[in-house]
């Protein structure tokens, strides 16, 4: 007997051709609404778009997949399990000390003055990072931060070896866009501004060099 | 837990002198890489050059031609 229940669609949301973060945003706004069992499929037209989204999903328990329908379409399908379960977590959770702990990383230089001793800095920083028990949750990195994960970072092994120690490494998607880095992303994933501000405001710590 | 390696830390007197040793390693294939000098080394100005350690006899040679301003070169666990 087959267990694995049949997904059917009840809320639709047609999200091509929205820029992020506009689809997590209607999907997050339509997962308020939907009850246990429910199906939710977001369509898309950019494999950005789906990573987010499987992301939101993951965040919050809720067993999604994703399929390519055609060229720049994408669907994302969701099933409705107990709601906002992971956020009643975080809520009643005991402090878990530095393991909270965020990275925020915003450019290519640590602290202004001079760029060529900021970029070195910021090499040191996260070599230093490597060495910090406990490590951090997640490390952001946005805006110039983007170089720092995409190929011929100077920091890469570093992030490489603390994504293997498990770490989440995230990357904004739209300045991987604006950089043209989108290709040379060497590690970690993409994520986007809903995300990164949940983060950001569910971190017991934050710091950025 | 992370693993421990020994490593050949080369410091300086100033951090324009780590720059231009990461220069001059670049322009010549030498491993290693600028991280900040380790806690058990107080000497330095802060950044220091760390390499393999089967590089501490090529280092060693830099520091006796005494062109580049190293400061002094250690071996580490890091």
């Amino acid at each position: 007997m087959n267990h694995e229940r049949e997904i059917m669609p009840t809320i639709r949301i047609d999200a091509m051709g929205e820029p992020c973060p506009q689809p997590v945003v209607k999907t997050t706004r339509a997962l308020q609404d939907m009850r246990e069992g429910d199906v939710l499929e977001v369509h898309v037209d950019n494999e950005t778009a789906v990573e987010n989204l499987l992301r939101l999903a993951d965040n919050r328990n809720i067993p999604a997949r994703s399929k390519k329908v055609a060229e720049r379409h994408y669907l994302v399908a969701m099933q409705c399990t107990v709601p906002h379960e992971k956020e009643e977590e975080t809520e009643t959770a005991p402090a878990a000390g530095r393991g909270d702990l965020v990275v925020a990383v915003t450019g290519r230089t640590m602290g202004t003055g001079s760029d060529e001793l900021g970029e070195m800095l910021l090499k040191g920083f996260f070599f230093a990072l490597t060495q910090l028990e406990p490590l951090p949750k997640v490390i952001l990195l946005y805006n110039g931060g983007a170089f720092m994960s995409a190929e011929g970072s100077p920091v890469l092994d570093d992030l490489k070896q603390l994504e293997a120690r498990g770490v989440d490494i995230l990357t904004c998607g739209t300045c991987l866009e604006f950089f043209a880095l989108k290709d040379k992303l060497a590690v970690g994933s993409v994520t986007n501004m809903y995300s990164i501000v949940t983060t950001l405001a569910e971190a017991m710590t934050v710091i950025s060099p | 837990m992370r693993e421990k390696t020994l490593c050949t830390i080369v410091t300086f007197l100033t951090p324009t002198d780590a720059m231009a040793f990461e220069c001059f390693a670049g322009q010549h294939d030498l491993p290693g890489r600028l991280i900040p000098v380790p806690s058990a080394v107080s000497a330095g100005c802060g950044i220091c050059w760390c390499a393999p350690h089967e590089e501490a006899g090529a280092l060693g040679a830099l520091k006796a031609a005494n062109t580049l301003a190293i400061e002094a070169i250690y071996t580490l666990l890091i």
